[in-house]
């Protein structure tokens, strides 16, 4: 099951040149947003608006249907289940001993599934517009301590690496007559070990390597650091900040204080 | 056979289809009569067993013993003869004094003999090994070649995919040239190192010794002399003859 | 927790009147290298190893890294590595939203079986205890997010799933931190 270790598709747009924080906080919001949404009707509106923002983006359909290939399933699953646990309302349409189906369980159910979809758009969107480098750049600006934000790029950096070692791993054990879809699950499980163990010794032995390294560029030696890419906001990023907020606040308040049916 | 070439020619793409590691996109690929595109990588294992270039790749158990021994039990050989498949490939490759070991003590050529020996001892008519010498110093590469010529002897058939002309020169019967994923050139060594020129299209040289004698053709040597030994006999022989 | 790394410093005086820079105070050097290729080890199978089930559904062997951390390298790496790079995994396959739930989810895995299997001397049986304990931690914490997100179907729908790739990580994660133990015992080369 190999699909892309990045989803990042390099590109000019306007997504793209966002400073990475803003993005973040503003996932965070339009997150929020869609959860306190409950009318499909708005729910489809924001729907269409993220995904607007897809195409501003300029990503590649293909690729996108294949990064959101996982959450289109849990969608599917979503409508099904749904109404067969939530049978408030009228009209009913089915019934049959403890099974109650209504229209209004299937709305619910429908609801759910496109907030799913905001969500999982939303998210999509900060990670094909933000290199796995601005990101972490992003987490370090915004408070967390140089050293978690090295471990992190570090394992950035190895994970297509450690993919294709995997990939290779399994290679070989296969050449040795290791069947991994054959078998009762536990045997299955146990063949995994056999993968498994070299490449957790190809990896301990890396750390070793990795850590050597660090010491020999003077690690630690001062806690005044400084950086080759800095992170600037612009009045844009800012005006974007503040789009971002209100997006949230306006509804959230319309809905919280004034009780508008969201 | 030695099949040798630049990196990244496709050596290792075609040895990988030799056990179905690979599959081709056209045509077929026939192994031991039968078509291998109806048999699995673990069917075709046990004909053709392929030794990966990095043996740590392989090595998990905690001896080397049941190293060995994990190739024969996946292949469902009843005890007995999984003992005894075990016992030849741990002579083969001279291993007696550390099997109880763990394989990750050992050192590099060590492990190399390892990982070999787990794929010998799978009985396969066919062993591929790729870039075996690599990281070996010139003792233990002729210690590895010597226990690999032994196997020969007892009639597997070797694919050495290598860099080193020197031992392609000193072992290979046959020899395939490959360069951009085409073989170009497929005959002995002899042959082989004869043509410079196509060699170097390949990015390859022949062994130094070999090379001398190119430059000493003019003096009557021929120019598909393979060792040391030969040079000197030939040179002896034309000195001889000229007075 | 918010560590503002500022420039100004107190400073000591090296012998020829120059002032010597503070030291930062990170983590060792072997932690990082240790926490970033574990957590690379966590996304990684995660991301590429999957055992198919007869009936077209299947588990990632993902857990059984966070086990694994936990019972060779302790709580808090079974917690931080795990966590973040089950969550990492989340937001690489398309379903980034879900990441902080993994993140709560498998790092409550990795704490407490790191607590309770380096507990009794690291007796087998504790780290069998620490697989359950964790295992209901994992598959409690996405019982109740899928509640919430995904409704009770749903939730119902994964819960035997979740459990069920729980065991087999936890199965796996076991054998693997007993053949590793073996080759950390013997880091030196020899012969």
């Amino acid at each position: 099951m190999s699909g892309f270790v990045d989803l990042y598709t390099a590109s000019g747009t306007i997504l793209h040149r966002m400073d990475p924080r803003v993005k973040i906080v503003s996932v965070v919001f339009l997150s929020l947003l869609a959860i306190i949404i409950t009318e499909l009707v708005y729910l489809l509106i924001l729907a269409a608006a993220l995904a607007g923002l897809i195409f501003i983006g300029r990503a590649s359909l293909s690729k996108t249907l294949i990064a959101l290939r996982y959450v289109l399933r849990v969608m599917v699953l979503i409508i099904i289940l749904w109404p067969f646990f939530d049978p408030h309302g009228t009209p009913v349409l089915f019934e049959f001993g403890l099974i109650k189906i209504t229209l209004p369980g299937i709305l619910g159910g429908l609801e759910t599934a496109v907030r799913v979809f905001c969500l999982a758009v939303v998210w999509y969107i900060l990670m094909f517009t933000t290199s796995q480098g601005d990101l972490v750049r992003a987490l370090v600006k915004m408070g967390l301590r140089f050293d978690f934000g090295l471990s992190l790029s570090i394992s950035l950096r190895f994970l297509p690496t450690f993919t294709a070692t995997v990939e290779s791993i399994k290679d070989a054990q296969r050449a040795r007559g290791m069947e991994l879809d054959k078998g009762s699950l536990k045997k299955r499980a146990m063949n995994y070990v056999s993968v498994l163990v070299p490449t957790i010794i190809m990896a301990l032995k890396t750390a070793d390597t990795l850590s050597l390294a660090l010491q020999s560029r003077a690690y630690g030696a001062r806690a005044d650091r400084t950086y080759l890419r800095e992170l600037w906001m612009r009045p844009v990023d800012y005006l974007a900040l503040c789009i971002s907020i209100a997006i949230f606040a306006i509804p959230a308040t319309a809905k919280y204080i004034f009780s508008v049916p969201l | 056979m030695a099949i040798v070439g630049s990196n990244a020619c496709g050596k290792t793409t075609l040895a990988k289809n030799l056990n179905g590691l690979l599959r081709p996109t056209a045509g077929t690929v026939v192994v031991a009569g039968r078509a291998a595109e109806d048999q699995t990588v673990a069917q075709l294992s046990r004909v053709v067993g392929y030794a990966f270039q990095n043996p740590d790749h392989q090595l998990f158990c905690a001896t080397v013993d049941e190293e060995v021994r994990f190739g024969p039990v996946n292949l469902g050989y009843p005890e007995d003869q999984i003992r005894a498949k075990v016992e030849h490939a741990i002579e083969a490759m001279s291993l007696q004094s550390v099997r109880k070991l763990s394989p990750h003590t050992l050192r590099l050529s060590n492990r190399r003999r390892v990982s070999i020996a787990s794929v010998i001892a799978m009985d396969p008519q066919v062993i591929v090994l790729d870039e075996p010498t690599t990281g070996l110093d010139a003792g233990e590469t002729k210690v590895l070649m010597e226990n690999v010529l032994r196997l020969n002897r007892e009639g597997r058939t070797i694919v050495l995919i290598t860099h080193d002309m020197r031992i392609v020169a000193e072992y290979a019967s046959r020899v395939l040239v490959m360069t951009n994923g085409r073989i170009v050139l497929d005959s002995d060594p002899r042959g082989a190192f004869a043509d410079l020129d196509v060699l170097r299209n390949c990015g390859l040289v022949p062994p130094p010794v070999t090379l001398l004698a190119h430059r000493l053709a003019k003096l009557g040597i021929p120019k598909d002399v393979l060792s040391s030994q030969e040079l000197v006999l030939r040179i002896v022989l034309e000195k001889g003859g000229a007075r | 927790m918010l560590v503002v790394m500022s420039s100004a410093s107190m400073e000591s005086r090296t012998a020829d009147g120059e002032a010597r820079p503070r030291p930062a105070k990170f983590v060792s050097p072997k932690t990082v290298a240790l926490y970033a290729v574990l957590t690379v080890l966590a996304t990684a199978i995660t991301m590429t190893l999957v055992i198919p089930l007869p009936n077209r559904g299947y588990f990632n062997v993902g857990d059984s890294m966070v086990f694994f951390a936990a019972f060779a390298f302790g709580w808090r790496a079974g917690m931080i590595c795990g966590g973040i790079g089950s969550a990492a995994a989340d937001l690489l396959l398309g379903y980034g939203f879900f990441a902080p739930i993994t993140l709560v989810a498998k790092g409550t895995e990795g704490f407490v079986s790191g607590v309770l299997g380096g507990a009794w001397k690291n007796a087998t049986w504790a780290k069998v205890l620490g697989i359950w304990a964790g295992g209901i931690c994992m598959v409690t914490t996405y019982f109740v997010a899928e509640w919430i997100f995904f409704g009770l179907g749903y939730a119902l729908f994964e819960l035997p799933w979740n459990a069920g790739q729980v065991l087999i990580g936890g199965l796996i994660g076991l054998s693997l931190a007993q053949a590793v133990a073996v080759y950390r015992g013997t880091s030196s080369r020899a012969v």
